[in-house]
């Protein structure tokens, strides 16, 4: 399937095919705590998470408001730490990096897409594609030119010299997309990728992070309100007051 | 895009903020650039020469020496040339007029500094001609305007002819253009056969003799030797270089470095204060950002990198446009105010710019990597 195809067809609604699940979990989280001190108040959000997600998974998590997706997402991101117990993702023990190794852990192995694209407003769509690029030994051509590939894939050809702000919201989420892949990272962390979009941009990236996870072998960990951009993924796992309740697996 | 480029955007995201700050460091830069200028030209001493050496009372400036010294001086080895120096100071007209004048032989001047003063032979024939010439330095004739062929007299502030007046009759015979623009030509030179022999008190001594070493021989230990061969006789002496006695001269109305020194590091302290509190709150603006990059896997390193590159541009362009400035008004200012920007003078203020960029990026490059992301991404 070619990208213009999966940019242009309506959101999939066919069971994503089996995966061959690796030995062992590529994200694996046993006994995690944490908890935040607010005011000489200490909040707890997790009291001993576990979770194993497969290489190649695209996982949806659901919950509302304050159940801890986002503190999850973060510490996934390694942008923020555990109180203890153990997060490895690969044969990387994030909860026992530094926070150089963790940026460059994050530079080699993870992109990430925001829910208001976090784009940097006085650069062009390539060059804040470009961005997680100039962390690498690639020189000026090689980078042009892995730019170029991924706004192709993203449908964004042609518009490389846009600025942001003249964007909608779809293509700017789209190059949020490409900045997370340019660099062809193992995992995709997105937050709420679709929480600022409308119904026919939010399928259009649903249907590209499905394409980056069935084609492009991706493990994607999507944080989501959104039911509908949950059915997109392989299976949901249901998370309040810092617990997994309950998993829903996709249809087929 | 590089990281270079990345900081220019940012820099640029503000326009009117950015150019407000480069205008500020521009005139900073504009008024080190002039004042180090000044210290390096003729009003200071620093072109001065530290080979030339000037034999003095160790009585000090009003204390004379006997003509008769010369001869033991000239015994010396080391020295190549002696020219005995009896100063005249008085104004023309009225009396902030101030001009100065050097009685000397000029035969002898012309052999002991005569290069560079700018003397020629032509010239010291012109003196030649009648006792009462002249020779005006290029500064003081363009300052005066003076001429050649002019009448001068000069009202001395203490020195009397032997008739009781203090009006000292000259004609001018020539001009001298000195070396170049930090030659001190603010000056006159008289002969002093005419002086000796016209003035009431004080005949057959000297204020200085001007003293030029040997090409080789050490001036500073030349100096040493002659202090001490007239240390225990009825006058003794103080040697120091031309450009020690400059600065000397120069500290007797104020020490014009330190002045300098002080009024360009208020400026500076000024400017870093300006430059550190609006980078800070530059930087304060885009917390926000530095944490998407920091999550986009930027490292401390990249991110210092990059608000340290943010205000060396900033200062880059401001201190570069500031020293093409004083330059340009050095030039335009003419031999006469003495300003020579030296290629000493660019490479300390590039030092400058560089070590002012470092400390001025430091603080807010600080703020930035000590935000932690979780707490910069709640800035939004």
């Amino acid at each position: 399937m070619s990208t213009a195809e999966t940019m242009s067809t309506p959101l999939a609604q066919t069971p994503l095919p089996d995966m061959p699940v690796p030995e062992g979990p590529y994200i694996a989280l046993e006994n995690l705590r944490k908890a935040y001190r607010i005011g000489g108040q200490t909040i707890p959000i997790f009291s001993g998470l576990d979770l194993a997600i497969p290489r190649g998974d695209f996982v949806a998590i659901m919950g509302p408001s304050g159940s801890g997706k986002s503190t999850l997402l973060n510490m996934l991101a390694g942008i923020d730490r555990a109180d203890g117990g153990t997060l490895r993702i690969g044969n990387s023990r994030l909860d026992q990096m530094g926070e150089g190794a963790r940026a460059a852990w994050r530079a080699h192995h993870m992109g990430i897409v925001f829910q208001f694209y976090n784009l940097l407003p006085m650069l062009t769509a390539a060059e804040n594609v470009e961005l997680p690029l100039l962390l690498k030994p690639l020189s000026a051509r090689e980078r042009r030119a892995r730019v170029a590939k991924v706004l192709d894939l993203v449908g964004l050809a042609g518009r490389e010299k846009q600025r942001p702000g003249l964007m909608s919201g779809g293509q700017q989420q789209r190059v949020g997309i490409a900045r997370a892949i340019v660099s062809d990272p193992d995992l995709l962390l997105c937050d709420e990728p679709t929480g600022d979009l409308d119904r026919a941009s939010a399928d259009a990236v649903l249907d590209m992070l499905r394409f980056l996870n069935t084609e492009m072998k991706k493990t994607i960990v999507m944080v989501t309100h959104d039911p509908q951009a949950a059915l997109q993924a392989r299976r949901t796992l249901h998370l309040d007051k810092g617990q997994f309740l309950e998993e829903t697996r996709a249809a087929g | 895009m590089t990281l270079f480029d990345l900081a220019r955007r940012n820099a640029w995201r503000k326009p009117l903020r950015t150019v407000l700050l480069i205008v500020c460091v521009a005139v900073a830069f504009l008024i080190h650039g002039l004042t180090a200028s000044f210290l390096a030209g003729s009003q200071g001493a620093s072109a001065a020469s530290e080979d030339i050496l000037g034999v003095m009372s160790a009585g000090g400036r009003g204390q004379s020496l006997p003509m008769a010294a010369r001869a033991r001086l000239a015994v010396d080895p080391d020295i190549a040339a002696i020219a005995p120096l009896v100063r005249l100071r008085g104004f023309v007209g009225t009396e902030k007029n101030v001009v100065a004048v050097s009685a000397v032989d000029p035969a002898l001047m012309m052999a002991v500094n005569g290069k560079s003063l700018g003397l020629t032979p032509a010239l010291v024939a012109a003196m030649g001609t009648a006792r009462d010439t002249l020779l005006v330095g290029r500064a003081l004739a363009d300052a005066q305007g003076f001429v050649v062929g002019q009448s001068v007299t000069v009202s001395a502030f203490a020195m009397a002819r032997q008739d009781g007046s203090r009006d000292w009759r000259f004609t001018i015979a020539g001009i001298f253009e000195g070396e170049n623009a930090s030659t001190d030509t603010y000056f006159s030179i008289a002969r002093l056969d005419y002086v000796d022999a016209a003035r009431a008190k004080g005949r057959d001594t000297v204020d200085a003799f001007v003293v030029r070493p040997k090409a080789g021989a050490d001036a500073a230990r030349l100096a040493a030797r002659i202090d001490q061969q007239f240390q225990n006789s009825a006058s003794p002496t103080r040697t120091q270089s031309e450009k020690q006695f400059l600065e000397a001269f120069l500290r007797q109305y104020a020490d014009v470095g330190l002045i300098v020194n002080l009024v360009v590091g208020a400026a500076f302290v000024t400017l870093m204060l300006i430059v550190v509190n609006t980078m800070v709150f530059a930087v304060r603006e885009r917390r926000f950002e530095i944490g998407v990059l920091k999550t986009l896997g930027f490292s401390q390193k990249a991110i210092l990198a990059l608000i340290l590159a943010e205000t060396l541009f900033v200062l880059s362009l401001g201190g570069g446009a500031g020293l093409v400035l004083a330059k340009l008004l050095t030039i335009l200012a003419g031999p006469e105010l003495g300003l020579v920007m030296t290629p000493l003078i660019v490479l300390r203020a590039l030092g400058l710019i560089v070590v002012l960029g470092f400390l001025t990026g430091a603080l807010p490059a600080f703020n930035a990597l000590k935000t932690p992301i979780v707490s910069a991404f709640r800035t939004r």
